[in-house]
């Protein structure tokens, strides 16, 4: 305790021993630096939709124009969904398919002294991974890969992958403000969303990683010789800031360390988690913002970001309070206890920890800064139900394109309810974008459910499992949204390295992944015949607390329904659990 | 009171599965009916307990099932006999008749149903119109009441249309036949009217889908409770679960969804108004223009005289004389009410008996009548085409005209030879709730613009008077068809009325267009709705009704999907009550699990009955802007559908209990 007396003191006694204040005032000042550092990005986001010229145009044109010579990519060719989302398959598919040999050639058949050889749906796991902008590991990255791999494979595809979900992003705008029934030109948006995004922002984040202490290194082990010890302890280093850098401004997540940025060389101060955090928001708060701007309606964009804020809260303070609070047990247990630090760096303590991992799964991030295995089940319940909503906030780019869904499916209903024929902008939504949002919204939960049922009733499966029972359906079910959200996120808790898991998971992903990217691009291409004119608002107006609210209620509810079953079994149960001191009931 | 029992036959035939499938959600219903039998007859080879509460439990279940699917059913097939109800009227209208077709010289005479496009067909004092066609010879007095209700007969002309089935009371007339059989305007109606027509509109083409889609959500996910039990080794009785999926998906929209449509289509018809499509309705209801005629729709229609102003000098009898005289032989309204004033104001009409002249009728090229009796050439018209016609001006005519304008009447100058006599005010008479009516349409957003042929100044009056903000005066009628351009431009969803050839454009260019029965055909086909009441000002209903029934789709909707949130805090506790750690989910307190279980499908069951009337007869709603509306209904269905269930499956709960029910 610091003693009192003057008045600064005083404030610090204040924040010190009032830490539920100071826990909150904290997750608020996150929550206002993202959001003013997306505020700031976002008129580059917008002017890159647009097709305007950036502050970045004049370096990226001369790029451009050169692969697509090189490549004969002809950039004014422009395709409507097929052509874009085939381009955009083929070339994932091809990408996919070279890395995957990749992998299995060089580390089974080159491999580093010491290195274990992939099997072959770890690979394929891995590759879906990394391609779908997932990246759950079900390896631990500085054993398994060597730096040349790490570079080409997991540093390739997180490019690829974020470029792929921003390009998306570029061709539902395009299909919403245009009117010539075309998407554009897939190869031309990725190349765009590369070079004048995704690149600068991640050598700037690396640039300031660097600066804050993360190694970046070509030599793989630093030998440390403690006093108390003869032996040498290697710690594993690397490109660690380069790949943190794209990690999180790629909304990637993963990590150069099996911890991820829990481990100190990742994350070493407070500095690098706020700068972390912002980096890994910045791209999809950025697009909510720019999309007020591009649709000319701002109010469209506020209303939005109110709706996203709300969930993040939401999602932010359940974690927090319910980490906070900490296992009732303990307590109960006449043990002095300060909220649940275990699995939690204690440099970062719960509030800093509680919103990192919410702002990943708000995100399509899946980073992590603590163990999340550790956290309490209301803990959990806050850091998962943004991934049940296929993560509001979103990737990069395939945040626009997920709230769009519900924005649709909303407005159908609000539409009805005042008397309107629904239509968005001006746009007429037809059975047709209903259709699509319909099967993009149903694909998610169905997604997560058939697998968890499916696995639950093998118990040769459930046997690695080794936490008590309602506890292993809040893993599982942990493990399958973090796929189909492409978030990546891991509880963990069993083993997951099995055929089974790898094979399931790798279907998960790319289902999760293409399909619904497919069905949102069918909506744009739907939308890409007709023009919208915001000006004038003959219709509910989306800019509207109302509207909001319902939208914010929409996903609740469409959340919560479709997932309140196996929530009840899983961390309602595991949460009533402790509040019961009755253990072992169920076992 | 005779019961009419031919809905419950209907609804009973209805839950055949080749048809029920059409509907999702109660085709699922009626699978889990058909599984639940099953168990029950077979509960012992599934380890389902048997001991006798748990039996009634189980036949309850069944019973609600079958309700489910019947009160569905029920609702669909009485919404199917009102509208069989209006088609049979229809087709007691049709007749049969013989015709007597003109073929060059000769007549032939034949069946009305042998009738083809293009055949000239002679009609009779006291015949029927054997099928539509076009006046093209002669003109008379039809009785159409058996269509419009209207028992006056209706004057109509060459050019004019004739629906088939209408009685000619006076002279003969020559028509054209424009329809085939079974296209005349009597069959699309009623094929229209009877389902057999009825397509889906988009919208509920969408809601289909979406619920299609929360009906898959929930299959699975109670499927997959089966193996979080299995997992925590409960066991779990089948039939609970049956009654947690059926609690889940959206029964109650789904259940009234078919009623709803036909309901639609069916309140158009009461309002004698045949839409050509559900999808015409629909549009109805996001309509934000309406483009009005002032004549026939915001007045009345007939201008009448209703004031004398003679020049100074003349004197008044004399004025009157002259007037009396200018329109004794004038058919036309405005000429028939000069002379009915005349009358009332005293003239003694009786002296002119033997006077008569020759009567220059109007043309619209002169803008003016009269009469030459003699060398005095008595004329009356419009200001202008008086003053040009004599070649002056007259200070005083002009500032009473001025007057008579801005009170939105129209003044008639009197001349006689070249010399002013005075002014005859006619004024036409704004229909009295017309300004009401403006009001809700503003309320709701809707602009009005009110088209005349008038100049600016009565327009004007003629506005501010009826509450319209938007007028477009000395409009000629292809200046409507800009209009709606205009507004169409600016996105906004036109709706307007016409009856004329010159109509048709712009009602095709409308988005709802309403044409008056009395209209050409041109009108009528362009059109995507026809009034059979002729009354202009009916649009304004049928965008209420097209509000109306979205609105109660939405609501109904909304109201069926928070539904679930009670279900599930009831259902949920009460299938895990063995977990006691699950506890706190219950929060309605129960202590009997199959108890609440039934309560929560007696809620779902009987809330479908419930909501019968109001998606037959549509929500009522108060006019206002679409973020009042939002806000009203959000808290009222969507706040309300949480809370609701609450109640009701609490007090269901509680009355079961109370009266001895213990299961």
């Amino acid at each position: 305790m610091i003693s009192g007396g003057s008045s600064t003191n005083f404030w610090l006694n204040f924040f010190v021993n009032n830490r539920l204040f100071s826990g909150t005032v904290i997750i608020l000042i996150y929550l206002i630096v993202i959001s003013i550092f997306g505020f700031i990005i976002a008129d580059h986001i917008k002017k890159i939709y647009l097709g305007q010229r950036t502050i970045l145009t004049g370096f990226s044109e001369k790029a451009i124009y050169f692969i697509e010579k090189i490549s004969g990519v002809d950039e004014n060719e422009s395709h409507t969904f097929k052509g874009y989302f085939f381009s955009l398959l083929f070339f994932n598919l091809m990408a996919g398919v070279f890395t995957l040999f990749f992998l299995l050639i060089q580390t089974n058949y080159f491999p580093l002294p010491g290195q274990r050889g992939f099997s072959f749906s770890l690979a394929i796991n891995t590759i879906s991974s990394f391609l779908t902008n997932t990246n759950l590991q079900n390896y631990s990255s500085p054993q398994r890969l060597s730096y040349y791999e790490l570079t080409i494979v997991i540093i390739g595809l997180m490019f690829l992958s974020a470029g792929t979900g921003f390009a998306a992003s570029m061709a539902f705008i395009r299909g919403i403000i245009k009117d010539d029934g075309k998407l554009g030109n897939f190869f031309h948006d990725f190349l765009v969303a590369i070079f004048e995004l995704i690149l600068p922002l991640s050598l700037l984040a690396t640039v300031i990683f660097l600066f804050i202490g993360i190694p970046e290194t070509t030599s793989s082990f630093l030998y440390i010789h403690p006093f108390f010890s003869k032996s040498v302890i290697g710690i594993p280093i690397g490109p660690v800031a380069s790949l943190e850098g794209i990690k999180n401004i790629g909304t990637n997540g993963g990590g150069f360390y099996g911890a991820n940025a829990g481990y100190p060389f990742e994350n070493p101060n407070w500095i690098s988690n706020i700068v972390e955090v912002v980096s890994f928001t910045i791209i999809p708060m950025g697009s909510i913002f720019a999309l007020g701007r591009v649709l000319e309606s701002r109010n469209f964009g506020r209303m939005v970001f109110g709706v996203i804020m709300s969930l993040f809260m939401l999602s932010a303070f359940f974690t927090f309070f319910g980490e906070y609070a900490g296992l009732p047990t303990m307590s109960n247990l006449g043990l002095f206890y300060t909220g649940n630090f275990l699995g939690k760096e204690i440099a970062l303590g719960i509030s800093q920890t509680s919103i990192f991992a919410s702002g990943a799964t708000m995100t399509s991030t899946g980073a992590t800064n603590s163990a999340l295995n550790a956290f309490t089940p209301a803990g959990i319940l806050g850091v998962l139900f943004p991934m049940l909503l296929n993560d509001p906030l979103g990737g990069v780019g395939t945040g626009i394109l997920n709230i769009f869904t519900y924005v649709i499916f909303t407005i159908f209903l609000v539409a009805l309810m005042v008397g309107k024929l629904p239509e968005l902008f001006s746009l007429k939504i037809s059975s047709k974008e209903i259709k699509y949002s319909t099967y993009s919204l149903i694909t998610h939960p169905l997604l997560i459910v058939v697998p968890l049922g499916i696995t639950l009733l093998i118990p040769a499966l459930m046997s690695s499992f080794v936490s008590p029972r309602p506890d292993q359906i809040t893993e599982l079910l942990y493990e399958f949204s973090s796929a189909a959200a492409n978030n990546g996120s891991a509880m963990g808790g069993f083993q997951v390295n099995q055929a089974f898991f790898n094979i399931l998971e790798a279907g998960i992903m790319l289902t999760g992944r293409f399909l619904v990217m497919g069905f949102q691009l069918m909506i744009a291409q739907s939308f890409a015949f007709k023009k919208p004119k915001v000006t004038y608002g003959r219709s509910v107006n989306v800019g509207s607390f109302w509207f909001g609210f319902m939208l914010f209620f929409t996903m609740i509810l469409l959340g919560l329904l479709s997932f309140f079953p196996v929530l009840a079994l899983g961390p309602l149960l595991a949460w009533g659990k402790d509040f019961n001191l009755l253990i072992g009931v169920i076992h | 009171m005779k019961i009419n029992i031919e809905p419950v036959i209907i609804a009973l035939k209805n839950f055949r599965p080749d048809r029920l499938i059409r509907n999702p959600v109660m085709f699922v219903t009626e699978i889990a009916l058909i599984m639940s039998i099953y168990l029950l007859i077979f509960s012992g080879q599934y380890g389902l307990p048997v001991s006798p509460r748990y039996i009634y439990f189980y036949t309850a279940v069944i019973i609600l099932l079958f309700l489910t699917v019947f009160f569905s059913n029920i609702a669909e097939s009485l919404s199917e006999g009102k509208s069989k109800a209006i088609t049979d009227s229809l087709k007691k209208i049709r007749q049969k008749t013989i015709a007597h077709v003109i073929e060059g010289s000769t007549i032939r005479d034949v069946p009305s149903e042998e009738l083809r496009t293009g055949m000239i067909v002679l009609v009779n004092k006291n015949e029927f119109v054997p099928n539509d066609g076009e006046i093209i010879e002669g003109s008379g007095y039809f009785n159409e009441s058996s269509i419009t209700g209207e028992s006056k007969p209706m004057m109509k002309v060459v050019g004019d249309s004739v629906t088939g089935s209408t009685v000619l009371t006076t002279d003969s007339v020559k028509i054209r036949i424009t329809a085939d059989p079974g296209e005349t305007f009597l069959d699309k109606m009623i094929a229209l009217v009877g389902n057999s027509v009825r397509e889906k509109t988009p919208n509920e083409i969408a809601l289909n889908v979406m619920l299609s889609g929360l009906t898959l959500i929930f299959l699975i996910i109670t499927a997959s409770i089966f193996s979080l039990a299995d997992f925590l080794g409960i066991n779990l009785n089948l039939f609970i679960l049956i009654v947690l999926l059926i609690c889940l998906i959206p029964t109650t929209i789904g259940a009234l969804l078919p009623a709803l449509g036909i309901a639609a289509i069916n309140k158009v018809s009461q309002f004698n108004i045949i839409a050509k499509s559900g999808r015409a309705v629909e549009n109805a209801g996001d309509i934000d223009t309406i483009i009005l005629d002032k004549t026939g729709t915001i007045t009345i229609g007939d201008r009448q005289a209703i004031n004398f102003y003679p020049v100074p000098g003349i004197d008044r009898s004399e004025f009157l004389r002259y007037c009396y005289l200018s329109s004794a032989e004038d058919v036309t309204k405005e000429g028939i009410s000069i002379v009915k004033l005349c009358e009332s104001s005293g003239l003694d009409t009786e002296k002119f008996g033997g006077l008569s002249g020759e009567f220059i009728p109007f043309t619209s090229d002169t803008k003016y009548s009269g009469v030459k009796i003699d060398d005095v050439v008595i004329l009356k018209g419009a200001m202008k085409s008086i003053s040009e016609k004599i070649g002056r001006n007259d200070s005083f005519i002009e500032g009473i005209s001025a007057e008579i304008s801005s009170k939105g009447g129209t003044a008639m100058t009197l001349c006689k030879n070249d010399q002013f006599l005075g002014v005859i005010e006619l004024n036409d008479v704004i229909k009295p709730w017309i300004r009401e009516r403006i009001e809700t349409m503003k309320n709701m957003n809707i602009k009005t613009i009110m088209c005349t042929g008038d100049n600016e100044i009565t327009a004007q009056y003629i506005a501010r008077e009826s509450g319209i903000e938007e007028f477009v005066a000395n409009v000629k009628p292809e200046d409507k068809f800009r209009e709606v351009e205009k507004e169409k431009d600016k996105q906004r969803m036109v709706a307007m009325v016409g009856d004329g050839t010159n109509d048709a454009p712009a009602l095709a260019r409308a988005d709802v267009g309403l044409a008056m029965n009395s209209g050409t055909q041109a009108a009528k086909d362009a059109a995507n709705m026809i009034d059979l009441d002729n009354d202009p000002a009916k649009l304004m209903d049928v965008i209420f009704l097209g509000k109306q029934i979205l609105i109660t789709r939405g609501s109904l909707t909304t109201f069926s999907l928070a539904n679930d949130v009670a279900k599930y805090f009831v259902i949920i506790p009460a299938m895990f009550y063995l977990i006691p750690q699950l506890g706190f989910v219950n929060i309605m307190g129960f202590t009997d699990p199959l108890l609440a279980i039934t309560s929560a499908l007696i809620f779902n069951t009987f809330i479908i009955p419930a909501l019968i009337p109001m998606a037959l007869k549509g929500v009522k709603f108060k006019a206002s802007g679409a973020d009042e509306l939002l806000k009203r209904n959000i808290i009222l269905y969507g706040a309300g559908g949480i809370i609701f269930p609450f109640i009701c499956i609490g007090i269901i709960y509680f009355l079961l209990a109370g009266v001895g029910v213990t299961w």
